[in-house]
This record gives structure tokens, sequence and C-alpha cells, in this order.
């Protein structure tokens, strides 16, 4: 902002230095005269001329030499400086920020790069825990059916030989229960026999019949 | 009422000098190259300087007017190979650009390509430039490469080769000179009509000062105008050195 408002005041300095140039050139000489073409028709007529004199132009198509030199001098100093200042230092400018912004852009892209293969490792990561745990669970479950199945088999086994404890209990039982039965049946029927047909038996001959007839009745059963 | 006075032409263009004498006199013309001098060095030095990432204010400016140069004329007319001519073609299009809207800034009012000094020696500069890179590229083979075109039957190069020669070597550098000249020319006595115009009718009457405002809104259509002007003759002098130095240095043919 500081540098446009020195422009400005520059390019004011300038204006005004012009005008008053123009009011100089003009001012000088010509008290007399309402211009400097008056004054030049003036002269003119006063050498000798006449008012076509006045009004004739310079040839517009010949360079006068001064604005020729001074033309030329102005365009070199401008080639000079833009060919060995100005360009350069804007060029360089512009490059510093290609050159920044590919470096940035590079780097970006290095970043974006290593982002991405901490993401793949990430997810090569995450992916071996979840194969890790979903093995380990499916150990543990083959461990638990295992000892499930130990348990069952265990179980059973026990189960089995309770069940088979039971049945030589109960056929135990069962037998002494028949024996006793037998035992105590004899005892009645004897006793009823007795009862009956009164003493015409001895006791052994009245077990044997009785015993006799007890398996008969159990081979018919 | 109309009999307004117009000046003679070189009086619109030929400006008495504030100091000096004979090859060094300094007049308005030599003001306005000086001031466009100073323009270039100033904005271009300070635009130079400044080197931020995001470009603002001259540096902004200066920036456009390389890429505009090298990528608007160097690379559409010669391409990669014309870049080292790019400050070359800079200095001609800032020149003649600054000089030329001097035409329309208030005090000065005076476009330096209108009087034939500049535009000629730019013209001439541009005319030793191309034909030099052409010697330099092509050895003596460049005139072969100047005066004949490419699939012309041998029978017509008893013709084509003095339009050639014409053209290239002897009118290229007037049409140059003066189609900016000329331009330049036309708009600055067109503004000066206009404005002589309106001087002589504004405040001279009632009905003149309305008639004045005609001539007052040409006046102003025409100094926006000569805006336009301005810049595009400066590009087109550019662009044609661009084009002329191509056709100096090209191997196509």
């Amino acid at each position: 902002m500081q540098r446009i408002r020195l422009l400005v005041v520059a390019g004011a300095i300038v204006l005004a230095a012009t005008v008053g140039f123009s009011h100089t050139a003009g001012a000088e000489g010509e008290s007399n005269y309402k211009d400097s073409f008056t004054e030049e028709c003036a002269h003119l007529l006063s050498e000798g001329g006449t008012l076509d004199d006045c009004q004739e132009a310079p040839n517009p198509l010949v360079p006068a030499p001064h604005e020729l030199l001074y033309g030329t001098l102005a365009f070199l100093i401008v080639f000079g400086f833009l060919w060995k200042m100005g360009m350069p230092a804007i060029k360089a400018g512009m490059a510093a920020r290609s050159d920044k912004i590919k470096d940035d852009l590079d780097a970006a892209e290095a970043e974006r790069t290593e982002a991405s293969t901490i993401l793949t490792e990430y997810q090569a990561q995450l992916a071996d825990a979840r194969t890790e745990s979903a093995r380990i669970i499916e150990e543990a479950r083959q461990a638990a059916d295992e000892v499930r199945s130990g348990l069952q088999a265990k179980a059973e086994a026990d189960i089995n030989e309770l069940k088979t404890k039971a049945t030589a209990d109960i056929e135990a039982a069962k037998l002494q229960a028949v024996a006793d039965l037998r035992g105590e049946v004899t005892a009645l029927a004897i006793g009823a026999a007795e009862q009956v047909v009164g003493r015409n038996l001895d006791a052994e001959t009245n077990a044997a019949l009785v015993e006799a007839y007890i398996n008969q009745v159990g081979a018919n059963s | 009422m109309f009999a307004t006075e117009f000046p003679p032409l070189g009086h619109i263009v030929n400006w008495p000098g504030f100091f000096g004498d004979g090859a060094f006199e300094f007049n308005k013309v030599v003001l306005v190259y000086v001031l466009a001098l100073l323009m270039v060095v100033i904005i271009f030095g300070l635009a130079g300087r400044k080197k931020a990432l995001v470009p603002t204010g001259l540096q902004n400016i200066g920036e456009m007017a390389v890429d505009f140069i090298e990528d608007g004329i160097v690379m559409d007319t010669m391409g990669e190979p014309g870049k080292k001519y790019a400050p070359f073609l800079m200095a001609l299009f800032l020149f003649v650009w600054f000089t030329n809207i001097f035409g329309i800034i208030p005090v000065i009012q005076m476009p330096a390509s209108a009087r034939i000094a500049l535009p000629l020696f730019l013209a001439l500069l541009a005319y030793v430039i191309y034909h030099g890179a052409g010697f330099k590229e092509h050895g003596l083979g460049y005139i072969k490469h100047a005066l004949v075109p490419p699939g012309v039957p041998v029978a017509l190069l008893v013709l084509v080769v003095p339009i050639e020669f014409i053209s290239k070597f002897l009118v290229q550098p007037f049409s140059h000179t003066v189609r900016l000249f000329a331009n330049m020319l036309a708009g600055h006595i067109l503004l000066v009509t206009f404005g002589v115009l309106t001087g002589a009718l504004m405040g001279t009457g009632i009905l003149a000062s309305v008639v004045g405002l005609l001539p007052f809104f040409a006046l102003v259509f025409f100094t926006a105008f000569e805006v336009l002007v301005a810049f595009l003759q400066a590009y087109v002098f550019t662009l044609l050195t661009g084009v002329y130095i191509n056709a100096a240095i090209s191997h196509e043919h």
C-alpha cells in the first residue's frame, strides 16, 4: 500500500513537472503571442514566408532525430533491464513458487503413500488379529468340545457303570427275593400241605415235591 | 459558429522542446519515452523483488505480463525455441504499450508511437533481429529459405522470388512501422478532432452547447476505444515480430 502511495505521489510530481515544462516552454519569450504556433508563424512571416508556410506541417514520415535518439536509448534501457533484471527476477519468483508447490505435492504424495502403507499394514494386522482370534476361538471351542466329549463319555461310563451295578444289584436282589420267596412259598406250601394231608410225608420229601412243583411253574411262566 | 480552427497535422504531434536543441531536444514525446521507461523499470523492478507464494499487486502484474508474453506470444508464434527472444518481445510490448497509453493520460495525451521515430526504430531493430536470427539458423541458405516458398513450381520462381524479396526484405519493415504509427496517429487525430470540436462548441451558446454534447460523447467513447487500440497495437506489433522471427528460424521449408 505504501509503495502504491509512493507511486501515486511520484506520478503527481511527474505530471506537475510536465505541466510546468509545458507552461515554461509555452511562456518562453512569447509574451506578445497567443501561443507557440502563432509565434512560429510570425517568425516565418517576418522572414518572408507566407500563410501557407505557417500551415505547412513537417513531414510526419521523417523521424525527428531527437525522438529517434531518446527513443532508441529508452528502449535499449527497457530491454536491458527486462533482459538482465526484470524478467529473471520475476521468473525466479515463479520458478521458486513452482518448485515449492512441486515439493509440497511430492511431500503430500510421499505422506499419502506412507499413510497408505501404514493403512495396509494396519489392515493386514487387523486381518491377522481376526484370524488369530478366530483360531483361538476355534481352539477354545475344540477344547471345550473335547472337554465336553470327555465329560460326556465319562458321565456315560459312570452311568453305564452305575446302570450295570444297579442291574447287578437288582439281579442279586431279585435272585435273593426269588430265593427268599421260594423258601417262604415252600414253607407255606409245606405248611399248607401239612395242614391238608397231615403228616404223611417227611419234610425233605415234601420240600423236594414242592421244589419240583415250583420249577415246573417257573418253567411254564 | 461552426467555423472552428483545426490545427495543422504537424501541430498536433509536433511538440516544441522543453529544453535542449537539435538531436538532444527534450519535448513531450521524449518525456513519454522517459515516463514509459520509468514505469517499466519501477513496476517490474518492484514486481521482481516480491516473491510471495500467492502473488498480489505488482508481483501479480509482473507475472501476468511474463505469462502473457511467453505463453500468449512466444509459444503461439515460435514455440519452445523462441523462449530466448522473450525478453526482447516483452520489452517491445511493454514499451510500445506504455508509450501508446499515454495518448489518453490527462495532461500528457500524446501517444509517442504517433510519431514515426519510435515505430521505425523498433521495426528496423526487429528487422535486423529476425533476419540475423535467420542467417544464424540457416547460414547463407537463409536467402533461399526466405525467398523460395516450398511447393512453388520452378516456372513460377521467376515471379515469386522477386515478390518475396520485395515483401520480406524491403516492404516488411515499413509495413511493420506504418501499421503501428498510422493506427496511433489516426486515433490521436480522432481524439484531437472531437476535442477541438467539443471545445469550439461548448460555451458558445445554448444550441451550440447542446450540439457540442455529441462530439463530447464521441470523445469519451473514442478515449475508451483508444485504451483498447493502445493494447491491441502493442500486441499486434509484438506478435508480428514473433511471427517474423519464427518464419526466419523455422525449418518447415
